[in-house]
């Protein structure tokens, strides 16, 4: 068989070869028999001697157009072969990204604290200072200090948690009023502050009684400081809480501690003033009691109440929280189901 | 107090004055009135019925009646009350009436007999069970001779029915519209109108002088004001339709003529009245002192109460008759056979009557009108009153003059002001006539000179004294409505939390970031509880009279409180807890009432939630510590500094707990807790609870504020691990002081990576792994150096702790 011959035995059984293999291996093995340095084009050209001479031009341009085709053969088959390994891996990695991940537990904060701090950082902004004060007080900050005299219901023992004839656990954070009226220098500055914290009053627990909860206390003391101004404060909460297009009315009311008092009423959120079992068909809720510093409370912290006056206004956070979230039962804040905390997860802020 | 529109319109002239929108405006600018009653709401076809004929029928207790409504023919209907008869006025709701609770009256057949309607008892129609008058509660309602009704008219009006009620919810400082002529004032003010309220009464006294029959000792601190009237031939009946429709409406049961005007007048004068028999005082002596210990009275509501020594009595010289102020005795009581009254109006210690109210439980009309003070003008109107009333309507004699026991005076107040003033707490440009004008609509007269107001104050008004509630007057009739909303024009303060307040808030946000959900509990506990989880329990905060024993004490931890949140959890199948609560806790250490602010967390259940692919684990001691650790390192603890020493603390695992110290303070502990807790809870037995509690107030002043930044590592850390074989006493941190004091200054971090304990090591031994770090921030490091510390580090173990490395 001439050299010819065997150039096109070699075309056709290194392409059928090439078609075969499968893998990278085989395919490497391939590329070695037909193309490398041992293997069989260059067998062919170490026998060119045995060409004639007027051939092996021939010869040498059919080997080399021989390798090139194998090699653009070889390198087509082994991107083949890559693709499909490839593919193949990729098959077997496949995973059902339907099924449900892994959950850690997932923190919240509790339903009054959202309450507290949302109004907290309101107020800040405005410029007010946050105070806290004891929960065990005096009778003579929490009672005498606020204008409440001896006599008063809301210093019977039916009322209060006395420790003994002098010591009691707040009834009211009012108490934090008197503290820091006594203690602020009006030389440097008028008194903003709100003052939060527990609360206790001697009622049994039930749906709408708890013998503890949370107010927020506040205190504006300068010197021209009016009721208008109060006004303005006061719809301005009501509103950041329950909605700007809420309308309010200010109520004549009664506090030992201001005078005059009043309370606000926010139109009712549910029924919108037409009248509901949530408003007790009034169409307004009662959301805080305010009123204008009393000027004996003023004259106990040692402030001249002809000179200075202000406002005070104390928010339940329980009730707040109770009508924002449309709570039935205060109990369930301290009860701490986890099923009742998680769903106040998205109100936060 | 019911407040009677009908009523008020003997004052004002109402007309053109819707009900609902006076309610209204009496809300924003005096007295919030919660709920208007109009009490024919609902009702229709109801008509006065006369009763021609009246059958008994066998056998049962029905009676067949005729009744004359108004139409042509008489109406059939069969009644069940027993006190149905011929000749009555009575109250008949027609075919397609309507009648209390919406029901619907249809003709229908009874017992095979025709009925056409129905006969009416006063409850069917809406009253309320407490003011319907005795006769007629178990039974229809038959209307008296002097209601002058005809068969076929409305009831609504011969029964007050078509009136509006107004509930006056006072304040306590406006006792003063506890009466009708007190309300008057105050709807007259808010509506600019003088209110006509009868200043005197004109009294005939045809009875003989009376008043030095009757020795009566009064003691003025008890009852500084004290008038008695005396009346003969009283005829005891039923009062006037009017009279009792005015009860009724106003919540008060009708009861007889004397009792009844007793009520009427205090409805109209806010003057608690009283009538005794005189029967009482035959001995000539009447008295008014404090109780003694031991006796004893039985009480209207046939209730005996052992007397205490601080409630005020009325005797007859010898055993109390009443209970002053709040109720009167059995044995003074007015009866049938009553020929003679004595009526009592005054005044007594209004902190007494309360205290006597509270502490029999028995809070009446008069003891809540005299605990928030009355006005004191009206004793003598209201005790000639009383007396013109029964002379009216109990044919009475009313003997010649009035016993005044005591008689103290009250001036009343003027208080002065400015105009200025007003208008700078207000907030408004009033003029000095505007505001006069609104103290005229409230009946003070004025003193005016330029900018000062000397504004008298009647004794009707006793809740004004000082300019502030001058003030509100002006204020709330001026109208809160038209008051501007402003905003204080102030210099800038500046807002914010303490730095301590800054950083609780900072930890319980990384602690709800770490997966925990904040509880929030009671403070008071049983005072088991307050000291349980607590190292060297402190003095306990008790308070004096609990609501019951499991809340007596103030908590001394947080735990306690989280321990009670899982069994309720755990009770309601929720297994899986991380909670968290940041508060307070209360002790009396030192004579003192202390308060500390703490931090505490209670895992149960699984580190993940659980999964398909089973990657979960138990929550245990040590995913806890890391969590703290966690909570440490974010708020810049040193962690080397923090020490853990195994520690009994009572409530927790003996062998699962740990005090935790930094720079030798104890801050903390954390563990499980005892079998001995969570096997004496049902809900909780059987279950692993892994928490700790911390006091912020020691750990927050150890923090430190602000960071210097140190620039990342230039040169490469070289790493070494270390096993070793342990005695299994030698804990891992006497391990890490060893290593750590003998691995030089190149040691940056040093870690366990591995603990063995098993059958593959010698019994009584155990493996720990370490993987110590060793860093050069200003140089390369030679393996030199590392090897050098590694031998002194693996010397110093075996010398100190016996300790080979594997």
């Amino acid at each position: 068989m001439d050299l010819f011959d065997k150039l096109k035995e070699l075309h056709e059984e290194g392409l059928n070869q090439i078609n075969k293999a499968k893998d990278e291996k085989t395919l490497n093995d391939v590329r070695v028999e037909l193309v490398g340095r041992k293997g069989e084009l260059t067998k062919i050209l170490h026998s060119m001697r045995e060409v004639a001479p007027e051939n092996r031009r021939e010869v040498g341009q059919k080997v080399n157009e021989l390798r090139d085709l194998f090699n653009a053969q070889l390198d087509e088959a082994k991107e083949k072969i890559v693709k499909a390994v490839l593919a193949k891996k990729l098959e077997d990695e496949k995973i059902d990204v339907t099924l449900p991940g892994r959950e850690a537990h997932l923190g919240s904060k509790h339903p009054i604290n959202i309450i507290l701090d949302d109004l907290e950082s309101y107020f800040i902004g405005m410029g007010y200072r946050v105070v806290q004060g004891p929960e065990i007080e005096t009778d003579h900050y929490c009672f005498e200090m606020m204008n409440i005299p001896k006599d008063h219901p809301a210093r019977d023992m039916q009322a209060t948690f006395y420790i003994d004839s002098e010591d009691l656990l707040r009834t009211q954070t009012s108490g934090d009023q008197a503290r820091v009226l006594e203690k602020h220098d009006f030389s440097k500055g008028p008194l903003k502050m709100v003052g939060p914290g527990k609360v206790y009053r001697r009622d049994d627990d039930d749906a709408t009684h708890s013998h503890q909860f949370m107010q927020m206390e506040g205190l504006v003391v300068d010197k021209n400081i009016t009721m208008s101004d109060l006004k303005g404060t006061l719809e301005m909460i009501s509103k950041h809480v329950f909605g700007q297009d809420r309308e309010t009315r200010l109520r004549p009311s009664y506090f030992p501690f201001t005078e005059p008092s009043v309370e606000m009423d926010v139109s009712c959120f549910n029924c919108d003033g037409k009248g509901c079992p949530i408003c007790k068909y009034t169409g307004w809720i009662e959301v805080l009691g305010a009123g204008m510093v009393h000027p004996n409370v003023l004259e106990n912290a040692g402030i001249d109440s002809t000179v200075y006056g202000g406002f005070a206004f104390g928010v339940g956070l329980d009730r707040f929280a109770i009508l924002k979230y449309g709570i039935d039962d205060i109990r369930d804040f301290y009860t701490n189901d986890v099923r009742f905390l998680e769903q106040f997860r998205k109100e936060e802020r | 107090m019911l407040v009677s529109y009908n009523w008020l319109k003997d004052f004002l002239d109402l007309d053109g004055q819707d009900p609902y929108e006076l309610a209204e405006e009496i809300t924003r600018s005096g007295v919030e009135i919660p709920d208007r009653i109009h009490p024919m709401d609902g009702l229709k076809k109801l008509v006065v019925g006369h009763v021609l004929d009246c059958e008994g029928v066998e056998g049962t207790h029905l009676h067949l009646t005729h009744v004359d409504v108004g139409e042509d023919e008489p109406l059939q209907i069969v009644c069940g009350a027993p006190n149905v008869a011929a000749g009555e006025d009575v109250i008949v709701a027609l075919h397609g009436a309507r009648i209390a609770g919406n029901e619907k009256i249809k003709k229908g057949k009874i017992r095979g007999m025709e009925s056409y309607g129905m006969i009416c008892g006063l409850q069917e129609i809406g009253f309320s069970d407490s003011v319907v008058p005795e006769k007629y509660a178990d039974g229809i309602y038959v209307f008296s001779e002097d209601a002058e009704v005809k068969p076929g008219q409305d009831i609504y009006e011969a029964l007050g029915m078509d009136d509006y009620i107004l509930n006056f919810d006072i304040t306590p400082n406006r006792a003063d519209t506890l009466g009708m002529e007190g309300a008057a004032y105050e709807v007259g003010a808010i509506i600019d109108q003088k209110p006509k309220v009868e200043e005197k009464v004109v009294l005939k006294e045809d009875g003989p002088a009376w008043t030095d029959s009757l020795d009566a000792k009064i003691d003025e601190k008890l009852a500084p004001k004290f008038y008695l009237r005396k009346l003969e031939n009283v005829k005891i009946q039923d009062s006037p339709l009017w009279l009792q429709r005015r009860l009724w409406n106003a919540g008060i049961r009708p009861i007889n003529n004397v009792v009844d005007v007793t009520n009427y007048v205090m409805l109209l004068t806010g003057q608690p009245m009283h009538a005794y028999d005189a029967k009482t005082f035959a001995n000539g002596k009447f008295e008014v002192r404090l109780a003694n210990k031991g006796e004893k009275l039985t009480l209207l509501n046939e209730k005996e109460v052992e007397l205490d020594p601080n409630d005020i009595i009325i005797t007859d010289g010898e055993k109390p008759v009443m209970m002053a102020g709040v109720m009167g005795g059995l044995n003074s009581e007015i009866t049938s056979e009553t020929t003679d009254v004595i009526l009592e109006s005054a005044i007594f210690d209004p902190a007494l009557v309360r205290k006597a109210a509270l502490r029999h439980a028995n809070r009446t009309e008069a003891s809540s009108r005299y605990e928030k003070g009355v006005n004191w003008d009206a004793t003598e109107k209201a005790i000639n009153m009383a007396a013109l009333l029964l002379r009216n309507d109990a044919n009475a004699t009313v003997d010649e003059g009035i016993l005044k026991a005591t008689d103290q005076k009250r001036e009343p107040v003027v208080v002065k002001t400015t105009a200025s003033y007003i208008n700078k707490v207000l907030g408004t440009k009033l003029s000095v006539d505007e505001i006069v004008k609104i103290f005229d609509r409230l009946c003070f007269k004025v003193d005016v000179d330029g900018d000062n107001l000397a504004v008298h104050v009647p004794n009707r008004r006793w809740d004004i004294s000082i300019p502030a509630d001058l003030v509100e007057e002006v204020g709330r009739l001026y109208g809160y409505d038209n008051l501007e909303s402003t905003q204080p024009v102030l210099p800038e303060t500046h807002g914010g939390y303490s730095e301590k307040e800054e950083m609780m808030r900072r930890m319980k946000a990384i602690v709800e970031g770490q997966g925990l959900m904040e509880a929030i509990s009671y403070s008071l506990t049983s005072p088991e509880k307050a000291t349980r989880y607590t190292k060297d329990p402190k003095d306990l905060v008790e308070v004096q009279s609990p609501l019951n024993s499991s809340r007596s004490a103030m908590r001394e931890n947080l735990m306690t409180g989280l321990v009670d949140a899982a069994s309720y959890n755990f009770a309601r199948k929720q297994t899986q807890l991380a909670l968290f609560e940041q508060g307070r806790t209360y002790d009396h250490e030192g004579g003192t009432f202390n308060e500390h602010e703490h931090l505490a967390a209670l895992y149960s259940g699984n580190t993940f939630a659980e999964n398909w692919q089973h990657l979960t684990q138990k929550v245990d001691f040590y995913f806890v510590k890391g969590q703290l650790t966690n909570l440490f390192a974010a708020i810049g603890i040193d962690l080397d500094k923090v020490v853990y020493k195994a520690e009994g603390i009572q409530g927790m695992h003996p062998t699962r707990t740990a005090g935790i110290y930094i720079d030798k303070q104890y801050v903390g502990m954390i563990g499980m807790v005892a079998h001995a807790v969570t096997l004496s809870d049902k809900a909780l037995r059987g279950s692993e609870l892994y928490g700790y509690e911390i006091d912020l107030d020691i750990i927050i002043p150890m923090l430190t504020k602000g960071v210097t930044a140190v620039p990342a590592p230039k040169f490469p850390a070289i790493q070494r691990d270390l096993s070793l074989l342990v005695d299994k006493p030698v804990t891992n941190q006497e391990i890490e002081n060893v290593i750590e004091s003998n691995a030089g200054k190149y040691l940056v971090d040093l870690k366990v990576i591995d603990v063995y304990e098993g059958s593959h090591i010698v019994a009584g031994k155990k493996s720990i792994s370490y993987n110590l770090t060793f860093l050069n921030r200003k140089d390369t490091l030679t393996d030199d150096v590392v090897n050098n510390a590694m031998d002194k580090v693996v010397a110093a173990l075996e010398n100190d702790l016996a300790i080979k490395v594997r």
